[in-house]
């Protein structure tokens, strides 16, 4: 087990970092801090992909061969393309969901879930 | 036709839609009114374009385009099979369709038609798709542009919908994504076909503990985009605040193109064995499809705005496409399609003719709906066609699907199953009847009627009869255009035609399902 | 005989007659002549299209059409889209087309008679459940019975819920929660099992065959449990409509809906549907022996018979329904429970199994048909003309309605199975069924008799009460709830006071029902009614609007005799319109020809045919 949190450390960072984002999401009533939630559950995801992309005993498919493969720790490139296209969504939804902030604050003129809650029952 | 010409249709189908939404913002600078005429233009010929795949693809069999010519194991492929195909027939008729209500209902301006090319782009590039990480991508375009035109909603309400939305929906796709890296750690590929071969190879084939885990991500991703029980919340707030016209295009067409997407991921990357060999697999699949058939119509029934109870509806009739998955019987998932299709169909129909009665009768809530019949005979009777066809009375593509999903679940002698299909037309029958009732049976002036039943509408209107004078200063019958009801028409006339389909459609469907179930 | 089976339109002809007449009498709703034209010309070109089949049926051919041989596809896979005419079906459709006819006379004379609203509409769905009934007739297999049998259920619900009152619109919830329920749940199980258990023999078929289902007999041998669920969803399916306890409570209720509906649909096609169902699954679908070869394991009894827990089933309705009826102070409620009871005549005879009484119940459906379309045309004509719903108002109505009352004797002697009426030779032969079985069987046999009494019971006190009792002096009804050897009771009595305030609950309205009768006296020829529609209309509403939750039963209260009592009329002139007293009578003899001649009336032919390829044997 401990071997295991000592190899695999980056792994319950990733789950870590998800769990508090997720709690964020569901547990913050103010809006802008939801939408960080979600960015931290999202960035979660992105750090788990790049720890995974370590391949043991890899190699640089352009770079010729190391003189002594596995030595020196090669990253699948795949992931790390992945990840760039998933910040890239990312970042669209931030402003997407900013942008509905913005205009639920012009409206009601509150950024707290709680409050929100309580004006619309008004209406 | 060529090979090369019939390749670039799916890679057209899926960009021409994305580069067409900069095209009514950039005319947009000099014409007012350009982004109608363009939607419009893009969308039919986009469905021409799928027609003309359709029949590629029936008489040369599956079409695949690989994007820049890269070979499948790191490249993206895009294919259009019997099953995609007949999704994107659906996604791009309906979207063609729907901008008949949206050509004077609104919502208006440029922008909005940029957001509808760009959700139309991104639910043909996930029908498309033939990479798990592409779906992701088109899964987060799709949900953005949903979020965006539900937010364009003239009330604050819709914001607030629209956020909610988001949150949610980020968390199902991020919950996807997560499942795709499973994979990828397992397997190290992401296209599909390779992944259907590459994950019996894995350690442990499908007792792989990465592979299981995966598959409980990805279900629980789609079952957030699909709106099962309980993950449903979002969905009835979207539907009901988003605008009148944007509502039809995204009941019809994101949740189903989600639960396909699903199927996709279900039947061809983990494919049959995997579902029927990982225990519980089939079990907890079919118990969320079967709670949430019971749930949503439960919830359907006690809703008082329409557009509401029509979406509690959504849940409960893809609580009945996921239990049919799970089924995992060759009829079944042809009952699933088919009901996809009709659901799509008879959704997009009764979101507009809702669309319909509130621009031009001010009624959004079944109460007001009473009387509708004597005035507003032509959507009243579209929209009761619509109603009865999706309780499943034949002839409608309502019972088509019903049909095999029912047979499927006795052929897989899962018989609580079954029992919830059967009942399911009483539950469907529950709601509907309620709105039938309302429409036909109940005179228009019986809110007026100081002993009436339901107080408290009198009460908050205070005074005898502003509850109608309120409702009719909401009506501009004036606005009520031909194309409109026409478009209500069509797809009723829709649904009962394609309940004879049910032959067609099997025979269609036969080679894939086969395919998938060997 | 053999069959030989002919492709020919003609089944889907007489479907679709009347559904192309929906279209014309709603294209035409603004001119009521040319829209009730369209009902007359439909239901007499959908009677000559059956006719025209019935000859070639009874030399042994089948009429065919099928939606895989006009158009290549079927339905859904696997099974096609079949309307055949065989003689079964021939049964049904001869009997619901030929009383389309009077009924299209009759309701253009009551509707109008009441100055009805949405008369459109009316006219509308009815011609579409004759189209539906006819789908059901005609259906060759369990797929197109079911989508004819929750069409029927559709398209009916309109004409329940006709009144657009809260009280119509609660039977119209009732009545489709309980029609879908055998349909859409029931029938649509039974029918899926079916399909499956044949399927694990062979090729799945769901297509009907006389004397049973081979593949089905072969099924039930590897799948016995599966093979009697399915009989039992779909018996259960069927039953609903043909209101078999505990599935009965629609049926009173629907009687809201105007009486040519209660008539001509839940006296005949709608709940004939159910029972023609339940002979199709007995004799088609499962076929006598292979249901004989399924015995149930009941524990403390040991094996019983799949047909028995049904036969026990009617055995009950019938004599339950038969006592429930005695108790209903309201006319067309009582006949409703009556219709109850006769149906279960039928299931039982059917579910005897023994060829003569499988004879017997076949031929009930025709007689108990005419026999209660009279009863009920006698209903809704009393409605009309003195708006009188209730029995215990309808002392001395003989003087008033002469004519009417007496058809109605004689359908009350039909359903009581009294000789000479067509209900005797049913009843008779469905007897002869039960005593040739011998054992237990006896009991249901004296199901039957006990039953003819109780109709006598029920029944006898209206025609008693219309001829031989007056308005002075007539026993308290409904005779069950008043001390033995009856009270006597006076109209008189309750018409000192102020007749308007007892009716609508002390709301003004200046003419009472009363008043509208003072009129009618003075002239012969024209009605109130038809002079001042308006009149009754607005009292009507009235009460609706005031009392919606209140007891319905209020605003019925305005019938019975004028101050005064009943005037005198003839029974040739002016005691109704001849729309209506037409139908009545052609009816009325309807039922004492196939009682006195049943061997000259087609019915009996076609029932013995039907029994000998069932089951094999030569009946009578």
């Amino acid at each position: 087990m401990i071997e295991y949190l000592d190899t695999h450390y980056t792994y319950v960072l990733a789950f870590v970092l998800l769990a508090i984002g997720l709690y964020m999401m569901i547990a913050n009533e103010n809006l802008v801090k939801k939408v960080i939630g979600v960015n931290l559950f999202q960035t979660a995801i992105f750090l788990f992909f790049v720890s995974v992309a370590y391949v043991e005993g890899g190699d640089a498919p352009i770079v010729p061969a190391e003189t002594n493969p596995g030595e020196l720790l090669v990253a699948s490139p795949l992931p790390h393309v992945i990840v760039l296209t998933a910040i890239v969504v990312g970042v669209a939804l931030t402003a997407v969901a900013l942008a509905l902030i913005v205009r639920i604050y012009a409206e009601y003129g509150t950024l707290r879930e709680d409050t929100l809650r309580e004006v619309r029952a008004d209406e | 036709m060529s090979d090369a010409l019939s390749e670039a249709i799916p890679v057209l189908l899926v960009a021409a839609p994305i580069l067409a939404a900069t095209l009514p913002l950039v005319f947009g600078l000099r014409f007012d009114r350009a982004g109608w005429l363009f939607t419009t233009l893009t969308t039919s010929s986009l469905f021409v374009a799928t027609v003309v795949l359709a029949t590629v693809v029936y008489s040369e069999g599956t079409v695949i385009h690989q994007l820049g010519g890269y070979p499948r194991a790191y490249g993206i492929e895009l294919v259009a099979d019997r099953l995609s195909t007949t999704i994107a027939l659906l996604v791009t008729g309906t979207s063609a369709g729907v901008l008949a209500y949206t050509r004077l209902g609104g919502p208006r301006g440029n922008t909005f038609y940029s957001g509808y090319l760009l959700l139309v782009g991104g639910l043909l590039g996930l029908t498309f798709t033939g990479d798990v990480f592409n779906m992701f991508v088109f899964l987060e375009i799709t949900g953005l542009a949903t979020y965006a035109l539900i937010a364009s909603g003239d009330g604050p309400e819709s914001a607030v919908a629209g956020l909610k939305y988001l949150i949610v929906g980020t968390v199902g796709a991020s919950l996807y994504l997560l499942g795709v890296g499973l994979l990828f750690m397992a397997t190290g590929t992401l296209n599909m076909i390779e992944l259907a071969e590459a994950i019996p190879q894995a350690q442990g084939g499908y007792e792989n503990t990465l592979v299981r885990a995966a598959f409980a991500f990805v279900f629980v991703g789609f079952a957030i985009k699909v709106a099962q029980w309980p993950v449903h919340a979002w969905q009835p707030d979207a539907y009901q605040h988003a605008p009148d016209g944007v509502t039809p295009l995204v009941a019809a067409l994101v949740s189903t193109v989600s639960a396909y997407a699903l199927a996709r991921v279900m039947y061809t990357v983990f494919t049959v064995d995997f579902l029927t060999q990982t225990p519980y697999a089939r079990e907890i699949v079919i118990t969320v499809g079967a709670v949430s058939v019971v749930a949503g119509s439960t919830l359907a029934v006690i809703q008082r705005d329409v557009k509401r109870m029509l979406a509690y509806s959504s849940v409960s009739q893809f609580g009945l496409v996921v239990a049919a998955y799970g089924l995992v019987t060759e009829t079944a998932l042809v009952g699933a399609v088919i009901h996809l299709v009709g659901h799509g169909i008879m959704k997009a129909g009764l979101f507009i003719a809702a669309g319909v009665i509130a621009l031009g009768y001010g009624a959004r809530t079944v109460d007001e709906y009473a009387g509708l019949a004597a005035r507003r005979p032509v959507v009243a009777g579209g929209m009761a066609v619509l109603l009865i066809a999706l309780i499943g009375i034949p002839p409608s593509v309502g019972f088509v699907g019903k049909w095999y999903i029912a047979l499927g679940a006795v052929q897989a002698e899962v018989w609580s199953v079954a029992a919830v299909i059967f009942l399911s037309t009483m539950l469907t029958l529950a709601y509907s009847a309620r709105l039938l009732e309302k429409m036909y049976f109940t005179p228009a002036n019986w809110l007026e009627d100081p002993h009436a039943p339901d107080a408290d509408v009198v009460a908050t209107d205070g005074g005898s009869g502003p509850g109608l004078t309120r409702q009719s200063d909401r009506a501009r019958p004036d606005a009520v255009s031909i194309g409109m009801l026409s478009i209500v028409v069509v797809a009723a006339v829709l649904a009962v035609a394609l309940g004879f389909s049910g032959d067609l459609f099997y025979d269609w469907l036969e080679p894939f399902v086969s395919e998938v179930f060997n | 005989m053999v069959e030989n089976a002919v492709t020919d339109p003609r089944p889907l002809a007489a479907v679709l007659v009347s559904a192309i007449a929906v279209v014309l009498i709603i294209a035409s709703y603004r001119f009521p002549n040319v829209r009730e034209g369209w009902s007359v010309v439909a239901a007499l070109t959908k009677f000559g299209i059956v006719l025209s089949m019935l000859p070639g049926v009874l030399d042994g051919t089948v009429y065919e059409w099928s939606l895989a041989e006009s158009t290549g596809l079927e339905f859904v896979a696997g099974i096609d889209f079949v309307l055949r005419a065989d003689p079964l079906g021939m049964l049904f459709a001869l009997l619901a087309s030929f009383l389309w006819i009077f009924t299209s006379f009759y309701a253009a004379g009551y509707m109008r008679g009441l100055d009805e609203h949405a008369q459109t509409r009316f006219f509308a769905a009815f011609a579409a459940s004759l189209s539906t009934a006819l789908g059901i007739a005609f259906a060759g297999n369990l797929v197109t019975i079911f989508v004819f049998y929750e069409l029927l259920s559709l398209v009916t619900y309109p004409l329940v819920a006709h009144n657009e009152d809260s009280e119509a619109r609660i039977a119209g919830r009732k009545y489709l929660t309980y029609t879908f329920f055998g349909g859409g749940v029931f029938l649509l199980a039974g029918t899926v099992l079916v399909y499956w258990l044949t399927a694990g023999v062979g090729e799945g078929t769901l297509t009907f065959e006389a004397g049973g289902m081979s593949a089905l007999a072969e099924a039930a041998q590897a799948e016995p449990v599966f093979a009697q669920a399915a009989f039992f969803l779909l018996i259960a399916g069927f039953g609903v409509k043909a209101a078999v306890m505990p599935l009965h409570s629609w049926l009173a209720d629907a009687m809201v809906a105007p009486t040519p509906v209660s008539g001509l649909l839940h006296a005949v096609a709608v709940v004939k549907s159910g029972a023609f169902g339940v002979a199709r699954v007995i004799l088609e679908v499962y076929g006598v022996e292979t249901i004989r070869e399924l015995p149930l394991n009941v524990p403390m009894v040991g094996e019983v018979g799949l047909n028995v827990p049904v036969a026990i089933l009617a055995a009950f309705t019938l004599t339950a329904a038969s006592i429930i009826a005695m108790r209903k102070d309201h006319l067309k409620r009582r006949l409703a429970y009556s219709t109850t009871a006769q149906l279960s005549y039928i299931v039982l005879g059917l579910s005897m199994l023994h060829p003569i009484a499988v004879f017997g119940a076949l031929f009930h459906i025709p007689a108990h048909a005419f026999g209660k379309l009279t009863l009920f045309f006698c209903a809704g004509a009393v409605h009309v003309e003195t708006h009188t719903d209730y029995v215990s108002e309808m002392a001395g109505i003989g003087k008033r309605m002469p004519l009417v009352m007496s058809a109605f004797a004689v359908g009350a002697a039909g359903m009581a199975g009294i000789p000479l009426i067509a209900g005797f030779v049913s009843k008779f032969y469905m007897m002869i069924g039960a005593g040739s079985l011998g054992g237990s069987y006896w009991l249901f046999a004296l199901a039957l008799v006990v039953s003819g009494i109780l109709n006598i019971a029920y029944l006898w006190p209206v025609v008693y009460t219309a001829f031989f009792e007056t308005e002075d002096r007539h026993d308290a009804k409904p005779i069950l709830e008043f001390p033995l050897g009856g009270q006597r009771e006076s109209y008189a009595a309750e018409q000192t006071g102020d007749d308007s305030l007892a009716t609508d609950g002390g709301a003004p309205q200046p003419a009472g029902g009363g008043e509208d009768e003072d009129d009618e006296r003075e002239d012969e020829h024209e009605y109130a009614v038809d002079r001042y529609p308006s009149d009754h209309e607005t009292h009507d509403k009235h009460a609706d609007d005031h009392h919606d939750h209140g007891d319905h039963d209020d605003h019925h209260h305005h019938g019975g005799p004028p101050p005064g009592g009943w005037e005198r009329r003839s029974p040739l002139f002016g005691e109704s319109t001849w729309l209506m007293l037409m139908p009545i009578l052609v009816i009325a003899t309807g039922a004492v020809t196939l009682g006195v001649v049943p061997d000259y009336a087609i019915f009996l032919e076609l029932a013995a045919y039907i029994v000998e390829t069932a089951t094999g044997e030569v009946v009578p």
